[in-house]
């Protein structure tokens, strides 16, 4: 009933996503903001208009870090399913994700000297998911026998064997020294010379909006990730999705209540491996060329740490901690470039900044642009460290990551005026 | 439910009197398909429309009639607040019998007593608890033909006696009984007539055994014309209807919330939501959050208490917003109550302040934020409470009536609401406050037919020339509204003959959240002592708060310092009163009091007798020094 927000007459009303008005109308809002990114970039709108709003997320290297965001959720939405809601803990995404990306390659670039069938997307793109929830099916039985620490070992295996497999199976992979390209993101009904959609070249559409090819992906893999993502969060409310839970918290216990295991973690790995299988192939379509050592054990602490720092067990701290992963690499960059910049030129700044960032050969810092010259730490290893703080940090203060954090805002308010 | 809305007025009906059940009926034809009644059931609101409510009514009239249940039969009903309480009670009036209520503490000897003096041919016993108190005495009930249960769980026992019917079973009996003779429960009611009594009362009484009042269904008419549709009780004189949400929790079988709940419902539509149960009253307003709410004063007085503890618990920055809402709240309260219940000027920018930032928070947290009306009755409130809940924009009004004459006696009108009597009479009604004994009368249509099988006990209620005493003692405030002293019956004269009334000094005492119940004594004495029994779970915390250790009620109440603690509030308490009225000991009861152990009355009322009885050691180690 309007204005009775608890009154609930139906179990529908009980369980909606959004059981509120505000939260429709703020989740409707944050769908229209995300679609009208990438035409805050000037000139994206007739000759030279662009919408307001903030300019930079509509340039070309900004929209491309948000569509690795995008990419990031899928898979890390993957993991979530399979690690934060069955409990399975499982370092062997990035295997998962390079079969997805394979699969791609094999059923969707054109024959070459490496395989090929040349299908188009809607062929290629359903087969990335599906070849590794099958292999996933696959390693389930395992998942049964081991648990924990000791599935975490098991999983590692799998990007080992990963590894070993695509350096020698170069004919699909083309080896580790010149790696292979992956089909284009383009619609083609079947094998024709015109693609109906393609995201590769410039248009524009509807006679006003010019479309990059950038803004054009990043379109699509928002239309996929929030499909993706809707499908996680209704899971969570699904009989299978009550069945993981129940299988995380006790499975002894979840058995005693005639949740079948076996078929409960077959399928968690089934679903999580999907995900992956999804995100690899668009994240090899996307990079264009990849070699097969990209896909290693980096990778999956990756992923690890996306769900630990966003909120392990959630769809929005999953999104909430791809977003803090992706885009931490980019602030840390461009910090560690205006501390350099600011030492440089002297000053107060300067005195502040200079035991945190070298400059030169002979400067110590902590961090600096220039790897392998300068002492000190590359970017790239900094964001390492922090990735690490992080999830011990939060491991033992915050176990729900950054929803958690939104979380005690969020009651903070509700109780209000009382805290109880 | 918009449908309905410009339904003002109660539907007419075609031909005999407009009982209960009749104006059930006829929402059923106008709105059959506007909710009526809630239920939470297996973690959701359950709703009931008006086709589906009359529909059980009516099944249930003819299974009554299946059972052999003549009109003028009593029918009992000991149960929680449920839809099968009102679909009972309804079904009875149709049929022209007489409804009975039971409190669901009943114990089985009251539960023997009521059924017998009654002589009730059929019983609703709602669940195993209830049915194993009638069998325990069904041997002294030779009218008792059979017992419906609503629950089936925990009947095994009980699975070969054929005494026994399940709710679904007897509705199933009246859909036989329907399609075998259509129209007889129809027939019945056409011929219901204003002079039939179509429900007894039993009051709870203080002293003596319970004496079942007889109200007909003229009674029933004069209650709805004056309590629920005079003009100007409620704001902007919108009456109640259909677009109103009520929270059933007291218990039906008393006249207030029969009047509340099912008198409201039968005569304006307005929808009745059934809490699970009376300890999630709190969680149950925050989910329906009703636009009329009425509460005895206990439980006024627990969600006062609840508000400043929960306030006062909570972190620095939310204690410091809390504390200065209150003070406002304070102000306000003070200014609207000099006003009548209204606005002034400063409350308005007050509240305009401390709405946005607290108070709306408050209310949604506590159920109370949609409630435009609210009441009091039944017992006596302190006006300390009702004047902070004014504060924070829950308008209280408190009335006053009893049984016996259908509650109608006086009532706080919108606007001229003033707090610490219990308001104006209701206009055009007979009633006057005796000159000589100060005893306020009643003479109208709503004064009741009698007491069931007591004429004297009758005759002794009414004066020569007709009217109702009420045993209260009443004065003119400004020559509007009334005040209530006290019962008659509990005015305390001292051996200095001094005449005090010892409600007044109870209720200041329980205006503390320490406080759960007080009785001053000093009848026949030469100064006024107290005893008081704790609030457990305010004392509790308080205790846990100063690292006091403690273990029961007892343990706790005899802990020195928290007869310091009650010390306070009495030395508080006196510094409002006289000298004379001043208490000058008290004692701490070592035990809860509770109705099965006779010590209060089914609506909580302190059974004086009993307890100066039960703890004649206390008051006369009180006395002895």
């Amino acid at each position: 009933m309007l204005g009775r927000p608890l009154l609930r007459t139906s179990y529908e009303a009980d369980m909606a996503l959004f059981p509120s008005v505000t939260q429709r109308v703020v989740f409707a809002l944050f769908l229209l903001f995300l679609v009208a990114i990438p035409f805050f970039a000037p000139g994206t709108i007739g000759e030279s208009g662009s919408l307001p709003g903030p300019t930079f997320l509509g340039t070309s290297d900004w929209l491309r870090l948000l569509v690795t965001l995008g990419i990031y959720a899928i898979g890390a939405l993957g993991l979530n399913i399979l690690t934060g809601l069955a409990g399975q803990v499982s370092l062997g995404h990035a295997f998962f994700m390079a079969v997805g990306a394979y699969t791609a390659a094999v059923f969707g670039s054109p024959q070459g000297p490496l395989w090929g069938l040349g299908l188009p997307i809607w062929i290629w793109l359903p087969m990335a998911g599906i070849v590794p929830a099958i292999l996933g099916t696959l390693i389930a039985p395992a998942a049964v026998r081991v648990r924990g620490l000791y599935l975490a070992v098991v999983t590692l295996g799998l990007v080992f064997i990963g590894e070993y497999l695509w350096r020698n199976l170069d004919f699909i992979t083309g080896g580790s020294q010149s790696g292979r390209t992956f089909p284009a993101l383009e619609f083609r009904f079947w094998q024709e010379e015109e693609a109906v959609l393609s995201m590769t070249e410039p248009a524009t559409w509807f006679g006003v909006l010019n479309m990059s090819p950038t803004a054009k992906t990043y379109l699509f893999v928002l239309v996929l990730t929030a499909v993706m993502a809707l499908v996680a969060k209704n899971l969570q409310r699904t009989r299978t999705g009550r069945a993981f839970m129940a299988i995380r918290d006790r499975d002894v216990a979840a058995e005693v209540m005639g949740v079948d295991e076996f078929r409960t973690k077959t399928l968690a790995f089934a679903i999580s491996s999907f995900y992956a299988g999804i995100a690899g192939a668009l994240l090899a379509t996307f990079i264009g060329r990849t070699i097969p050592e990209q896909w290693n054990l980096n990778m999956s602490v990756e992923f690890i740490a996306i769900i630990l720092i966003g909120g392990i067990g959630t769809v929005t701290g999953t999104l909430l901690g791809s977003a803090f992963v992706i885009i931490l690499p980019r602030l840390v960059a461009d910090l560690t470039q205006l501390g350099e910049r600011l030492v440089r030129e002297g000053g107060t700044w300067a005195t502040i900044l200079d035991p945190l960032v070298s400059t030169g050969s002979g400067d110590w810092g902590l961090v600096n642009t220039s790897a392998g010259v300068a002492p000190g730490l590359s970017v790239d290893q900094l964001n390492l460290v922090i990735y690490g703080v992080l999830i011990i940090g939060f491991l033992i203060f915050e176990p729900l990551g950054l929803y958690g954090i939104w979380l005690r805002i969020r009651n903070y308010w509700k109780g209000w005026p009382f805290t109880y | 439910m918009t449908s309905t809305a410009e339904l003002t007025e109660s539907p007419p009906v075609d031909s005999g009197f407009p009982t209960v059940a009749a104006m059930a009926r006829s929402w059923a034809e106008k709105t059959p398909d506007a909710v009526a009644m809630r239920e939470k059931d297996l973690g959701i609101w359950q709703e009931i429309t008006w086709a589906e409510l009359w529909e059980t009514i009516r099944l249930a009239a003819h299974g009554l009639l299946a059972l052999g249940v003549q009109p003028g039969d009593r029918v009992s009903i000991h149960s929680e607040d449920r839809p099968e309480w009102i679909i009972l009670d309804f079904a009875t009036v149709a049929i022209r019998a007489i409804t009975v209520g039971l409190y669901p503490t009943n114990p089985a000897a009251e539960v023997e007593y009521i059924l017998s003096d009654c002589g009730s041919v059929v019983h609703l016993a709602e669940d195993q608890e209830q049915a194993d108190k009638v069998m325990e005495v069904i041997h002294n009930l030779p009218d008792l033909r059979k017992i419906i249960h609503v629950e089936p769980r925990g009947f095994r026992a009980y699975r070969d006696d054929d005494r026994f019917i399940f709710w679904d079973d007897f509705i199933e009996l009246g859909r036989q009984h329907a399609e075998a003779n259509p129209g007889a429960v129809e027939r019945l009611m056409a011929e219901a007539k204003p002079d039939d009594v179509m429900t007894l009362v039993y009051t709870s009484g203080t002293t003596g055994p319970p004496k079942g009042a007889m109200l007909t269904n003229d009674n029933f008419a004069f209650c709805v014309d004056q309590i629920i549709n005079v003009d100007g009780r409620l704001p902007g004189n919108r009456k109640a209807g259909p677009d109103d949400q009520i929270l059933t929790y007291l218990p039906l079988c008393h006249v207030a919330e029969r009047i509340f709940s099912a008198w409201h419902l039968a005569s304006r539509g307005t929808v009745l939501n059934f809490a699970e149960s009376i300890d999630t009253v709190q969680q149950n307003l925050r989910e329906i959050q009703p636009t009329l709410f009425f509460a005895v004063p206990r439980i006024w007085e627990k969600i006062h208490a609840t508000i400043f503890i929960k306030g006062r618990d909570a972190t620095f920055f939310k204690r410091v917003w809390f504390g200065l809402a209150m003070k406002a709240a304070s102000i306000i309260g003070r200014e609207r109550c000099d006003n009548g219940g209204l606005d002034t000027p400063l409350s308005r920018v007050l509240n305009w302040i401390f709405y946005p930032l607290v108070f709306r928070a408050l209310k949604e947290r506590i159920g109370l934020r949609r409630v435009r009306w609210a009441g009091t009755g039944a017992a006596a409130i302190a006006p300390e409470v009702i004047r902070d809940f004014i504060g924070i924009g829950v308008p209280i009004h408190e009335l006053y009536g009893m049984t016996e004459n259908s509650a109608v006696a006086t009532h706080n009108f919108w606007g001229r609401n003033k707090v610490g009597t219990v308001g104006e009479p209701y206009p055009g009604i007979g009633f006057r406050i005796d000159p000589e004994t100060g005893e306020i009368q009643t003479k109208h249509r709503g004064n009741f037919k009698g007491y069931w099988n007591r004429p004297e006990a009758t005759a002794e209620m009414f004066t020569e020339d007709g009217w109702l005493k009420t045993g209260d003692v009443g004065e003119w405030v400004d020559g509007t509204h009334v005040k209530i002293v006290d019962r008659i019956k509990h005015i305390i004269i001292t051996s200095g003959g001094k005449n005090i009334s010892p409600s007044e000094i109870e209720n200041s005492l329980k205006t503390s959240p320490y406080v759960k119940e007080a009785m001053v004594i000093g009848d026949g004495r030469n100064y006024l002592t107290a005893l008081i029994g704790i609030e457990f779970d305010t004392v509790g915390d308080w205790a846990t708060r100063h690292g006091i250790p403690y273990t029961t009620y007892r343990d706790l109440s005899e802990k020195p310092e928290v007869i310091e603690l009650i010390q306070k509030v009495v030395d508080e308490t006196n510094k409002k009163f006289a000298r004379v009225e001043n208490i000058r000991k008290f004692r701490l009861l070592p035990k809860e009091l509770d109705h099965e152990d006779g010590e209060l009355t089914a609506t909580q009322k302190v059974k004086r007798n009993a307890i100066e009885q039960m703890f004649s050691d206390l008051i006369n180690e009180m006395y002895s020094s």
